[in-house]
C-alpha cells in the first residue's frame, strides 16, 4: 500500500524549481568550483547562485565529516557511511523553513520535516566504506539516518526519507 | 442462617468467572502480540520496498531504452550532453539492478526461477554495455555501438515487465496471506471479545444477585431489629405494668391490712384473758411477718423500676449500731446466741449514709445469721479498709457460726427467691427477697455485698460501702426518734378516707390522742366539709372514689375563704414513691404519712404541726394520758430527786441536732431565763393567770424539747397551777425556776453541752 503511494509520488512528481524567498544572503556562500552535486532552493539566506545554493563535492567535503556504521534495508551487512551533517549543509546555505523536499536523480521525491535534521544526526553521505559513492552505488549523495544508534528510526517513514542519489533539496 | 450458605456458590461462581475473564484477557493479549509481530515482520521484510525497487528497475529500463534509441539513431547528434545523459540513465538503471541483488528483493524473486534468469540476462547486458559505458570503458560510445546493442536491450523488455508483474502478483499474494492471517486474528479476537462479554455479563448478573441478596438480608435484619425493639418495648411495657401492678397491689393489700393491724393493736387494750392475748400475739406476729413481706415486695418493685432514691445524711455510726444491736439482741437471746457488735477505733464517728437503708441491710444480714445459727455467736464487725482503687471503704462483716452454705447455694444466694435449700426455707420461712434487696441497696450506695461460706462452718457476709466521713459537727439523724408527747390541744381533724375499717382505726388513734375526727368518704365530701367547717388538720387518703386526694387538695386550696383554704393537709397513702410525695407537695399538701399510720407516727406529725403552739390550749384542759411528759418528769418536784437534765430527751434531741446546735439553743434559752422570770413575776404581780399560763407553757415546751427536765417541771407546775394555786405558792415556783437556771447551766457544762468556762450569769438573789 505504502509502496504504491511512493510509486505514485515517484511517477507523477515533477521537479519544481521555486525562486528563493525571504531576505538576501547575509554572507554569500562560495561559488562551486567543480561539478555541482547538490542544489538547495527555497528559503535560503546564503544562496550563491540566483537564489539557489550550489554545492560541489569539495564544498561538502569541507564541512565537518560524520560517519555512521549502520545496517540499512539496501545492504545485506552493516556499512559505513561518511559525509557532512545535513543540518551543517542547511546552515551553510542559511536554510530556514519547516520542511525539506528531497529530490533524487531518478525524480524520487520525499518530504522531511526540518526538525529531523536538527534532532537526529542525519548525514549527507558521500563515502561508502570510505570510498566515494558512485551513481551505481546510490551515489553520489545518500541521506542516512543513524538507524543503528536510534532504533525508533527503523521504520518505513525514515527509510523513505533516506533519499539516495540525492540531487536537490527544496526548503519550504 | 442459611443466607450464608447460599452465598458460597455465588462466590465460587464469581471466582470461576473471574478466572475465565483473566484467561480471555490473556488470549486477547496473545492475539494482539501476534498482530504486532505480523506488522513488525511486514515492516522488517520491506516487501513493499522490494516491489518498488523492481518497478523502478523497469522504469529506469524504459528511460534508458528511450535515451539509447535516441542516441543510436544514425542521425543522432554526437554531442557530449546527450551522451552524459545516457550515461547517467545507464548508471541509474545499473544501480537499480544492483538493488535486485539485495537480500529482500531476492526473497521475492527467488520464488520464481524465471526472475533469476532475467536478472542474469540484465547483468550479462550490463557486462556487455560496460565495455563502452562503464568506468573502465574499452571503446568509445558510438551510435553504431549503441545500435548494435539495441536489440539485446529491447529483448530485456518483456522479461523485466514480467518481473514487475510477478513481483506485483507475489506481493498481492503475500498481502492476501497477511490479510488472511489478520482476519483470522481478528476473528479470534472477536471470539474472545464475545466470550469476555458473556463472562462480564455473567459477572454482572452474579454481582447483581449478590447485591440483591445483600439488600434482602439487610431488609431481613432491619425487620429483625425492629421486631426486637418492638419486643423490647413490649417487655419494658410489661415490666412497667408489673411494677404498677405491684405498687397497686401493695396499696390494695396494705390499706385493709393497715386497718387490720390497727384493730389488732386496739384489741390488745380491751382487757383480754391470757388465752386471747396469746392468740392476739400470734396474729400480730403473723401480721408483722406479712407486713415485712409486703415491704420487701414494695422495695423490690422500687429497686427494679429505679424509683428508690437514697437520702444520705450525716449519721452517727456507733449510735446506729447501738440501735441495731438493741433490736437484734432479743432475737439472738431467744435462740441462746451471743451477739457482738463492735467497730474499729479507726471508724469515724459520723459518716454519710442513708441510715434507714443501711439499717435495713444490717437487720437483714443479722436476722439471717441468727435464723441460720443454732449455737455459738453472731458477730458484726465494722472496720475501714482500702477499696479496689485505693479509696477507703467501710466494711460491715456479719459472721455467724451457723449451718453455712455449699457452693451451689452460694451461687444462688443473691438470686430472687433463693434460699439455702427447700428444707431450710421450710424451716426458716421468709420471702427470699431480703438478700437480693440488700445487695441491690448496697450497689445503689456504690458498694457491694459479698459472702463466703462453707457447709457446717458458718457464713460471712461482707457489706462494703465507700466511706464518706463527716468531719464537721453536723448531727446524725439515723437514730430512731422516741415517741414524744403529742400536742395538748384537742384538734378538729377531717379524715378523708374511703375504707370504713381505716376510718375506724384513724378515729380510734385520734380519739386516743384526744382529738376529734370528722369523716369524709371521698374527695367531694372532703371538699364540702372543708368549705362548711373549720378544721385544724385534714388527713387525706390519696386513693378515693369520685375525687382523689390530690384533686380534693387542689379544690380546698382554691376555696375563697382564706381561713378554710389554708388548713394543713397531710396525705395518707400506702405507696411511698418519691413521685407520689412530689405530686402531693405540688398539689399543696403540707406533709405525707405513709401507711400503716402508727400512733407514734401520727403523734409525731401532730407535734410537728401543732406541738409548739400550746398557748392556745384552754384552761383546765386535762392532758391525754399518753401525751404526758416522759416518766422522769412525773417524779416529785423536789430539787434533790428531780434530775436537772433528761438524758434520753437530750439523746433524742442530739439525734436530730448537733451537740453544738443543742448547746447554742440551751445557752440562748438560759440567757433568756432572767427575762422570763421578770415576765412571770409581772404576771403574778398583776394577777394575770392567762398570761402566766401562756408564758409557763411556752417555757415548758422548749425546756422539754431541750431536755431541761427540772425547768420543764417547774414550768408545768406553774402552768397547771396558774389558775388555782395560791399566790405565795406561785411566787415560790417562780423563785425555784430562777434558782434552777444557774444550776442547770452548770449541769449542761458538765454534760459537755456548753463550753466549760462561760461567764456566769449574774446571780439573782
Amino acid at each position: 500500500m505504502a509502496g504504491r503511494r511512493w510509486l505514485l509520488k515517484a511517477g507523477f512528481a515533477a521537479l519544481s524549481v521555486t525562486a528563493g524567498l525571504g531576505a538576501g544572503p547575509a554572507r554569500a556562500l562560495d561559488r562551486p568550483a567543480g561539478v555541482v552535486v547538490l542544489t538547495l532552493t527555497g528559503s535560503l539566506r546564503r544562496a550563491n547562485d540566483a537564489g539557489r545554493a550550489l554545492f560541489d563535492m569539495a564544498m561538502l567535503e569541507a564541512l565537518p565529516q560524520i560517519s555512521h556504521a549502520t545496517r540499512t534495508p539496501w545492504y545485506a551487512q552493516s556499512r559505513r557511511f561518511t559525509g557532512p551533517l545535513l543540518r551543517d549543509v542547511l546552515a551553510a546555505a542559511g536554510a530556514h523553513g519547516t520542511k525539506l523536499r528531497l529530490s533524487a536523480l531518478n525524480d524520487y521525491q520525499v518530504d522531511m520535516p526540518m526538525d529531523d535534521a536538527q534532532r537526529h544526526d542525519v548525514i549527507v553521505a558521500r563515502l561508502l566504506d570510505d570510498k566515494p559513492l558512485a551513481v551505481r552505488d546510490k551515489g553520489p549523495l545518500f541521506v542516512i539516518y543513524p538507524f543503528d544508534a536510534r532504533p525508533e528510526l527503523r521504520s518505513a517513514v525514515y527509510y523513505g526519507r533516506s533519499a539516495w542519489q540525492l540531487r536537490s533539496i527544496e526548503v519550504l | 442462617m442459611n443466607l450464608k450458605g447460599r452465598t458460597r456458590p455465588g462466590f465460587s461462581w464469581l471466582g470461576l468467572i473471574g478466572f475465565g475473564l483473566l484467561l480471555a484477557l490473556l488470549g486477547v493479549a496473545l492475539v494482539q502480540a501476534r498482530q504486532l509481530q505480523l506488522l513488525q515482520q511486514a515492516v522488517r521484510s520491506g516487501d513493499d520496498f522490494a516491489v518498488l525497487s523492481i518497478y523502478q528497475v523497469e522504469i529506469e529500463y524504459l528511460r534508458l531504452r528511450e535515451s539509447w534509441r535516441r542516441n543510436s539513431a544514425p542521425n543522432a547528434p554526437s554531442a557530449e550532453a546527450p551522451l552524459d545523459e545516457l550515461k547517467l540513465r545507464y548508471d541509474i538503471w545499473v544501480s537499480r539492478i544492483a538493488l535486485l541483488d539485495g537480500p529482500r528483493p531476492r526473497r521475492l524473486i527467488d520464488e520464481n526461477p524465471n526472475y533469476t534468469s532475467t536478472v542474469l540476462d540484465m547483468q550479462r547486458f550490463v557486462a556487455l554495455a560496460d565495455t563502452a559505458l562503464g568506468t573502465q570503458a574499452q571503446q568509445p560510445v558510438t551510435a553504431d555501438f549503441l545500435a548494435s546493442r539495441l536489440p539485446s536491450l529491447d529483448a530485456l523488455g518483456p522479461a523485466i515487465h514480467a518481473l514487475s508483474l510477478g513481483a506485483a502478483h507475489s506481493l498481492a499474494e503475500q498481502n492476501e496471506q497477511r490479510n488472511l492471517a489478520v482476519r483470522q486474528q481478528n476473528q479470534l479476537g472477536l471470539g474472545l471479545t464475545v466470550f469476555m462479554s458473556i463472562l462480564t455479563l455473567a459477572f454482572a448478573f452474579i454481582a447483581l444477585r449478590q447485591v440483591r441478596q445483600l439488600r434482602q438480608r439487610r431488609v431481613v435484619l432491619e425487620e429483625l431489629a425492629s421486631s426486637l425493639s418492638e419486643a423490647r418495648h413490649e417487655a419494658e411495657g410489661a415490666s412497667q405494668a408489673k411494677s404498677a401492678f405491684l405498687a397497686n397491689m401493695s396499696h390494695e393489700i396494705r390499706t385493709p391490712f393497715h386497718g387490720l393491724m390497727g384493730m389488732l393493736s386496739l384489741l390488745r387494750e380491751t382487757g383480754l384473758n391470757p388465752r386471747q392475748i396469746d392468740y392476739l400475739r400470734t396474729a400480730t406476729e403473723s401480721a408483722d411477718h406479712l407486713l415485712a413481706i409486703l415491704n420487701d415486695i414494695l422495695d423490690m418493685s422500687k429497686l427494679e423500676s429505679g424509683r428508690l432514691t437514697l437520702n444520705p445524711v450525716p449519721v452517727d455510726l456507733r449510735s446506729l449500731l447501738r440501735d441495731v444491736e438493741s433490736l437484734m439482741r432479743p432475737q439472738a437471746g431467744a435462740k441462746g446466741l451471743a451477739l457482738h457488735l463492735d467497730a474499729d477505733p479507726a471508724v469515724p464517728e459520723r459518716v454519710m449514709a442513708d441510715a434507714t437503708r443501711l439499717k435495713q441491710i444490717l437487720f437483714n444480714l443479722l436476722s439471717n445469721a441468727i435464723k441460720f445459727s443454732d449455737r455459738g455467736a453472731v458477730l458484726l464487725h465494722v472496720r475501714v479498709r482500702e477499696g479496689a482503687d485505693a479509696r477507703p471503704e467501710l466494711e460491715f462483716a456479719v459472721i455467724d457460726t451457723g449451718i453455712g452454705m455449699d457452693a451451689a447455694t452460694l451461687a444462688q444466694i443473691f438470686n430472687r427467691f433463693a434460699q439455702g435449700d427447700n428444707s431450710r426455707s421450710r424451716r426458716h420461712g421468709g420471702t427470699g427477697l431480703g438478700l437480693e434487696i440488700s445487695r441491690n441497696l448496697a450497689r445503689l450506695m456504690h458498694g457491694d455485698l459479698s459472702v463466703t461460706s462453707r457447709p457446717g462452718e458458718g457464713s460471712s457476709f461482707a457489706l462494703r460501702l465507700p466511706l464518706t466521713a463527716v468531719l464537721d459537727a453536723a448531727a446524725g439523724k439515723g437514730a430512731t426518734e422516741p415517741a414524744r408527747p403529742s400536742t395538748s390541744r384537742p384538734l378538729r381533724v377531717l379524715v378523708a378516707e374511703d375504707h370504713p375499717v381505716n376510718r375506724q382505726y384513724i378515729s380510734a388513734l385520734l380519739d386516743n390522742l384526744g382529738h376529734k375526727a370528722h369523716f369524709a368518704a371521698n374527695g367531694l365530701e372532703a371538699v364540702d366539709a372543708a368549705r362548711q367547717m373549720a378544721f385544724d388538720l385534714v388527713l387525706m387518703d390519696l386513693h378515693m372514689p369520685l375525687m382523689d386526694g390530690v384533686a380534693a387538695t387542689r379544690a380546698i386550696r382554691a376555696l375563697p375563704e382564706a381561713a378554710r383554704s389554708t388548713v394543713p393537709i397531710v396525705a395518707m397513702t400506702a405507696d411511698a414513691f418519691e413521685e407520689t410525695r412530689d405530686r402531693c407537695m405540688v398539689a399543696g399538701m403540707n406533709d405525707f404519712l405513709t401507711k400503716p399510720v402508727s400512733p407514734q407516727k401520727l403523734a409525731t406529725l401532730l407535734r410537728q404541726l401543732f406541738g409548739r403552739e400550746s398557748g392556745a390550749v384552754p384552761f383546765g384542759e386535762p392532758l391525754p394520758s399518753d401525751t404526758a411528759p416522759p416518766p422522769a418528769a412525773r417524779r416529785p418536784l423536789t430539787a434533790g430527786s428531780t434530775p436537772l437534765l433528761d438524758d434520753s430527751a437530750i439523746a433524742a434531741a442530739l439525734s436530730a441536732l448537733s451537740r453544738a446546735e443543742l448547746g447554742a439553743m440551751i445557752a440562748t434559752f438560759l440567757d433568756q431565763g432572767p427575762q422570763t422570770v421578770q415576765h412571770l413575776r409581772a404576771a403574778v404581780r398583776d394577777a394575770q393567770p392567762l398570761e402566766l399560763r401562756v408564758n409557763a407553757h411556752a417555757v415548758k415546751g422548749v425546756a422539754l424539747n431541750l431536755g431541761l427536765t427540772a425547768l420543764a417541771h417547774t414550768a408545768e407546775a406553774l402552768q397547771e397551777g396558774a389558775a388555782h394555786l395560791p399566790a405565795h405558792e406561785i411566787a415560790r415556783l417562780v423563785q425555784r425556776y430562777e434558782e434552777l437556771l444557774p444550776v442547770t447551766r452548770q449541769a449542761a457544762q458538765q454534760a459537755g453541752l456548753l463550753p466549760a468556762s462561760p461567764a456566769e450569769p449574774p446571780a439573782v438573789p
